[in-house]
């Protein structure tokens, strides 16, 4: 029965860890903006203001939780229960080192994919729960939002499968450093089976998957409503979107769920393109440097700062470029990322039967 | 009882116990979201009959695709229709249900007799797959099994799918175009 107190751990596990993240991003989006903007941003609580987001936690805990007379009691209350849940469910494949993934699922990409996808469920849900007309606003905007920007994604992951050729994100991952058993290729031509690095990595691989990740990384920020796709919750038209009426706890886990889905979208994104738990330092001549710094301990740093550094990426666009307005947004959606996908699906089949 | 029998039972009485909640209940919109729980029941049944595959795709399909378009439907529709349909008279015996009734007694006859008829743990095609091993484990991959099979043995209703598929686009984008005076 032992084996089943290790999957209680490992599921408490991620969820400490992505309640920990929420804390530290928090911490980071404040100090990051501030610095944009030529601020200070949080100083008092703690040294640098560290102590901020603790402190915002515990208020919210101590929050009452109000529920409007006029709202579906019910389906306000599971709304952010489910948006977290979706979320959360997306860690169970995500691969963290060598022989480390909660879960080896042989479909583990297309669920991670699938299991993004009830996050919009939950959105409506709350927009329709909260019985507000801007709730009800936000939450049609981010789902279609949510919807037309699956698509992209979605080609854009499938150009990787076509290269990789497999669904496991734990083979994905192993295919792009010095543990792969079929031979990489940088661009085409050179073997760098046994040099590995970030030469193996899938973006080095097939050069248009640089392409396919700039796609995904564009449609994983709107899937997640981060600017310049945060129209669901555009402050000065609709107060604060679908999460208008939430207060308390029940507004913490929206809270949560939003960055546990940037850092889930940005994992996602290392996985597929940027060698995952992969090294980056590769072996050159008698120096090992990809052999040396490869195992489960160097596995998760690796991931981790890739992972974070996407993250810091998607903090620093929010906080440069202007929010995009509805027809923009669409229009970029279908006339430039699908064609785009499309077009890199097309390569894919293309480079696995000529060049690999 | 083994645990995946306890499993089937348990996802069993969710869909059934969910599909009633959605036919009866009186506001809509939890009947639909009542939907989606009995969609990801399914799920889990899938996923017991070894079709990880299908399971997913169910997911992706109907809870990210089709639930949420019916749930835009009926956003968008007004208030005022939403309460003529709640307004119905609910009788469960009525003349203008005869129809459905006469339909659903008739389906529900034919399911009894195929259920009754049917010995399925001797079915002959069962016992030689079994006899020749040509069986799914839990361990084994499905997805290269229905891609291989979708791209020889089932290729010509494949192809026809994917052609009625892209005339259905072709129809919805014509419809949702802007009429323009030549």
């Amino acid at each position: 029965m032992s084996f089943y107190l290790t999957y209680f751990a490992i599921g408490i596990g991620l969820f400490a860890f992505s309640a920990v993240f929420a804390l530290v991003g928090v911490y980071a989006e404040r100090k990051v903006s501030a610095f944009i903007q030529d601020r200070l941003g949080p100083t008092e609580t703690g040294k640098f203001g560290m102590l901020q987001t603790l402190a915002d936690g515990l208020k919210l805990i101590q929050k009452e939780l109000i529920v409007p007379t006029a709202a579906d009691k019910l389906l306000f209350i599971m709304a952010p229960a489910i948006i977290f849940i979706a979320v959360y469910m997306g860690f169970a494949a995500m691969p963290w080192g060598p022989g480390l993934v909660p879960t080896s699922l042989n479909l583990g990409l297309y669920y991670v994919f699938a299991i993004i996808s009830i996050e919009t469920l939950g959105i409506l849900m709350a927009g329709w729960g909260s019985n507000n007309k801007y709730s009800i606003l936000g939450s049609m905007r981010s789902v279609a939002q949510i919807i037309s920007y699956e698509i992209p994604a979605g080609f854009a992951i499938i150009s990787v499968v076509m290269i990789a050729q497999s669904l496991n994100m734990q083979t994905i991952a192993t295919q792009q450093g010095i543990l792969s058993t079929e031979g990489v290729k940088f661009f085409g031509f050179w073997d760098v089976s046994k040099i590995g690095g970030i030469f193996a990595w899938n973006i080095f691989r097939a050069p248009h998957l640089l392409i396919a990740f700039v796609i995904y990384f564009i449609a994983s920020l709107a899937e997640s409503n981060r600017a310049p796709f945060d129209i669901p919750e555009a402050e000065s038209e609709l107060v604060a979107g679908f999460h208008t009426e939430y207060t308390g706890m029940r507004f913490a886990f929206v809270f949560f769920s939003e960055y546990s889905m940037m850092f889930l979208v940005s994992m996602i994104s290392v996985v597929l393109f940027l060698g995952a738990w992969n090294t980056p330092l590769p072996n050159i001549g008698a120096v090992h440097l990809a052999d040396w710094t490869t195992g489960n301990g160097w596995g998760i740093i690796w991931i981790l700062i890739k992972s974070l550094a996407l993250v810091g990426i998607q903090m620093w666009i929010r906080w440069t470029l202007p929010r995009l307005r509805v027809d923009q947004l669409m229009s970029l959606c279908w006339k430039v990322l699908t064609p785009l996908a499309f077009a890199c699906m097309l390569i894919s089949g293309i480079w696995r039967v000529f060049l690999m | 009882m083994n645990l995946v029998q306890m499993l089937f039972y348990v996802m069993a009485f969710i869909t059934l116990a969910s599909a009633i909640f959605v036919a009866v209940s009186k506001t809509l919109v939890r009947s639909i979201f009542m939907f989606f729980i009995t969609l990801f029941a399914f799920a889990g049944l899938y996923v017991l009959a070894l079709a990880d595959f299908v399971a997913i795709t169910q997911i992706v399909i109907y809870v990210g695709g089709i639930l949420v378009l019916i749930l835009f439907a009926f956003m968008l529709s007004g208030r005022e229709t939403l309460d003529a349909l709640q307004k119905q008279k609910n009788q469960f015996i009525s003349a203008n249900k005869v129809a459905a009734l006469f339909l659903a007694a008739i389906f529900f006859i034919v399911l009894l007799n195929m259920v009754l008829k049917v010995d399925a743990d001797h079915l002959p095609w069962i016992t030689n797959a079994i006899k020749t091993n040509n069986v799914i484990t839990p361990t084994s991959i499905t997805t290269d099994n229905i891609g291989i099979n979708l791209m020889t043995r089932y290729l010509l209703p494949f192809e026809a799918i994917s052609i009625l598929l892209m005339m259905a686009l072709v129809g919805a984008a014509h419809l949702s175009r802007k009429e323009q005076t030549l």
